[in-house]
């Protein structure tokens, strides 16, 4: 397990150097440089050039990238063009939101997605499974922003239930931070759960279908007790991959929602970063995000093994 | 010292400075004329107004910085007017008043005079005086940061005369610095605070600023807050709120939104399309203001097809812009018949916008050698009332046998394709200056290299007037020039004019003693929460 460990993170230096080297030619070669974006009222072209002399974005493009990477190697990945703020910084405020939100949508998504999926596979062809179906199609194929606005329609301004927009940290403020995230965390939870709850429906029926459940149900063995003991556990696989997937991409920020919602995660911090050719936070967050999907898929990977016996990596 | 004139004679007893003070605040009464003395007295006794509440305001996007002097961005400037103040500010009729400054002269059309208002303090509690005034221009042209360089670039020296004056030395005639003193270039920094916190201002302007509001905190992408401050200079009428409390709220449904629920108090730009639903809703307060604003699109005359004037002239003739302020705009704002907005004084009413004429739009096309018409790329900003925009002036203009093909890039494109004069033809959107020279001089006035005048002008006529502008003094002379330049850019066309928008905002009825003034800055001293 140690060694497998190991061998995959030493596996994630190459992709590393290779999507800091992407987003690095990606944002430069953009049209626009954050001199630009900064001094855009201004006629001053002395000042613009002695700016970007300073900022070192004169010098040719692999000077440039060796010198990123050369600060990047002593762990510094420099300080954001706009506020002088080092990244790490800029992105440490911004996580936390973010992971907040990416906690809550998840086990909204999961305390949603679970049941509808027994359920509708347990009765498949019935009526149930119409109404759960529908539901996940419904999940699937709204845009994020339209459910986000319905909701904030029904429970902030018409209900007045809940804080329409702004973030109150949780683990402050409990009651009021829980509050302000509900909304945003619901939005995403409910697409997210449409996508978990078919995965799961479709890999139950997969299993429901094997010989050892037929045996188990001669043996006289309830349906519940089926489902709890033997066929959840096999049919967890496609969902912990599915989940798995959606949790890295939480962790990037689900920008249009923070957007819609005012919430200040890393989402809308890189969004409006590469807005601006921020270059070094762009980068440094792109970095950031790519470790932590990394990251993520390692563990989905380690539970696999904790799930399915067969599944050990030598 | 011992010269009579109002505002040159120093106070020195007790008796003497409060009289002063009285002159002083009576200044702005005096420039106002007789119906703002009118208007002024006309105004609700004090005592209906109530001390106290915090006001929450809603803006579009996160405040960039707050120093004065390094800001770019509009919505910096929105903040700074409460909690700094500037030499000289404006009217609802765009006239210059006295700000921190109770009085200025002109001895020379190179040198103007400043008396600085005395008995100021900054929120540190420094003194407010000529040595600070000096240390804020020198800081404004020498900082390497500093945006304000173009805008002060006419100052040669500042000298301090004694304690409360100062006199600017200017390399050439000004006659639109005082208008720019009015904004971020006249705005008073305390010394002390930018020689102990340096680079550190950006983020934190505690004590640094003089106004009826002082800067408490800043949480990024969360809030600015500011609070009272007692100790302001000026007893005459407010501040009377307790707190004021900024937010950034990026979408403009849910801003309203949460205007609507109560969460803010005031939002700072009602969009064209939820005018109409404001004005109908009686929990609202909609506040219609005119602004300085052009909207316009710049053509390049560096090359084809628009270094050709009878085809920038079919284009100007295709389009229909009473159609598109209807259409699009949804009458927030008119046609425009060039740079300058009817809120200014410069502005003239003699000129009407180009109306639509088809029948010259295709003889311009022949006499530019493309009597079937011709195409060009239009690079606009990715938002939607622009494109909504963009496509009604294709439809127009291919009714004349123009293509005109939309390319839709972000912001930072926009400005660097104009920069590099990389477009044939390129959204403009100027927010606009008090003074006409800031709609006008740098987009039209020849430069070489890189510069704001995208299309690339030169005509030395229009260079002339320009200059011109600049080196008469009297108000009545500048307007019959930008009369004349109106015309000629309406021949000429740098830029196809569009619109002067107006900037709504809206307000929840219990905000009360809102002023708006055209520069669409929310001056908070007066308002009061009911």
């Amino acid at each position: 397990m140690g060694r497998l460990i190991l061998r995959r993170l030493l596996a994630t230096v190459p992709v590393l150097l290779l999507v800091t080297a992407g987003v690095f030619a990606l944002i430069h070669l953009t049209p626009g440089d954050p001199v630009d974006a900064m001094m855009a009222e201004s006629q001053d072209a002395a000042a613009r050039e002695s700016l970007r002399r300073e900022l070192g974005l004169d010098r040719p493009l692999y000077a440039q990238y060796a010198a990123w990477m050369g600060r990047l190697l002593r762990g510094d990945l420099g300080r954001s063009i706009r506020n002088q703020e080092p990244v790490v910084e800029n992105v440490g405020r911004r996580i936390r939101p973010s992971l907040e939100l990416a906690a809550l949508a998840m086990a909204i998504s999961i305390a949603v997605a679970l049941p509808i999926g027994l359920i509708t596979a347990a009765r498949r062809n019935t009526s149930i499974d119409r109404l759960g179906t529908l539901f996940t199609v419904v999940g699937i194929c709204m845009p994020n922003f339209l459910i986000a606005l319905l909701l904030i329609f029904l429970f902030g301004v018409t209900l007045r239930w809940l804080p329409i927009s702004g973030y109150t940290d949780p683990l402050e403020e409990p009651l009021a931070g829980l509050r302000s995230l509900l909304l945003p965390a619901v939005t995403l939870g409910l697409a997210l759960a449409a996508v978990v709850a078919r995965t799961l429906r479709s890999s139950m029926l997969e299993a429901l279908a094997e010989d050892y459940v037929r045996t188990a149900r001669a043996k006289g063995l309830s349906e519940g007790a089926i489902i709890r003991g033997h066929v959840l556990r096999n049919a967890l696989i496609p969902v912990v991959t599915v989940v798995g997937l959606q949790l890295g991409t939480l962790i990037g920020g689900a920008v249009i929602t923070e957007y819609v919602f005012a919430l200040p995660g890393v989402g809308r911090l890189v969004v409006d970063a590469v807005f601006a050719r921020d270059y070094p936070l762009v980068q440094g967050v792109v970095l950031l995000i790519a470790l932590g999907y990394i990251l993520s898929n390692l563990a989905v990977d380690l539970l696999y093994g904790w799930i399915d016996p067969r599944i050990r990596y030598r | 010292m011992a010269s009579t004139a109002r505002g040159d004679v120093r106070a020195r007893a007790v008796s003497r400075r409060c009289f002063m003070r009285a002159w002083a605040g009576l200044a702005p009464l005096m420039a106002w004329g007789p119906s703002g003395v009118a208007r002024a007295l006309a105004q609700p006794a004090p005592a209906a107004v109530k001390r106290g509440g915090t006001i929450r305001v809603g803006f579009y996007i996160e405040a960039a910085t707050m120093d004065p002097h390094l800001s770019g961005s509009k919505i910096d400037r929105q903040v700074y007017h409460n909690i700094y103040e500037p030499l000289v500010t404006l009217d609802d009729k765009l006239g210059i008043k006295p700000g921190l400054a109770e009085s200025w002269r002109q001895p020379d059309p190179r040198t103007l005079v400043l008396k600085l208002r005395s008995g100021v303090k900054f929120h540190d509690g420094t003194d407010f005086d000529a040595d600070a005034c000096r240390f804020n221009f020198n800081r404004m042209r020498s900082e390497p940061k500093s945006v304000r360089k173009g805008e002060v670039a006419s100052i040669e020296s500042v000298e301090v005369v004694d304690a409360y004056t100062v006199r600017l030395g200017l390399k050439r005639p000004d006659a639109a610095l005082l208008a720019t003193l009015t904004d971020r270039a006249g705005m008073m920094v305390s010394p002390k605070v930018v020689q102990e916190r340096g680079g550190e201002l950006e983020r934190n302007a505690r004590g640094a600023g003089t106004g009826p509001f002082q800067f408490v905190e800043w949480v990024k992408d969360d809030h600015i807050l500011l609070r009272r401050n007692d100790a302001y200079w000026n007893k005459q009428g407010g501040p009377y709120l307790d707190q004021i409390r900024y937010r950034p709220i990026p979408d403009d449904t849910v801003k309203l939104q949460s205007l609507q629920s109560g969460e803010i108090d005031v939002m700072d730009y009602v969009q064209p399309r939820d005018v109409a639903a404001v004005k109908a809703d009686r929990n609202l307060v909609a506040v219609d203001v005119p602004s300085l604003a052009d909207f316009a699109y710049q053509l390049n005359h560096t090359r084809p097809p628009f270094n050709a004037k009878p085809l920038r002239q079919a284009v100007a003739y295709a389009l229909d812009l009473d159609r598109i302020v209807k259409g699009v705009w949804l009458n927030v704002g008119v046609p425009a018949n060039g740079p300058i907005p009817p809120t200014s004084w410069a502005y003239d009413a003699a000129t009407p916008p180009i109306k639509r004429d088809l029948t010259r739009a295709r003889a311009r096309l022949a006499e530019g050698g493309k009597p079937d018409g011709f195409s060009f790329t239009m690079t606009t900003n990715n938002i939607p009332i622009n494109v909504q925009e963009a496509e009604v002036m294709q439809a127009q203009l291919a009714e004349v046998g123009i293509g005109m093909k939309i390319r839709l890039v972000d912001a930072a494109t926009l400005i660097s394709d104009g920069n590099a004069k990389n477009f044939e033809m390129i959204s403009f959107q100027w927010s606009g200056r008090p003074d006409p020279d800031g709609n006008t001089y740098q987009f039209f006035h020849t430069t070489p290299g890189t510069s704001l005048n995208w299309s690339g002008i030169s005509n030395p006529q229009i260079d002339a007037l320009l200059d011109r502008t600049r080196e008469v003094s009297s108000q009545g002379e500048r307007k019959k020039l930008f009369g004349e330049l109106t015309r000629i850019l309406q021949d000429e066309l740098p830029m196809v004019f569009i619109i002067h928008p107006v900037e709504p905002k809206a307000f929840s009825p219990r905000v009360q003693g809102y002023d708006p003034v055209p520069d669409g800055m929310m001056r908070f001293k007066d308002v009061w929460l009911k």
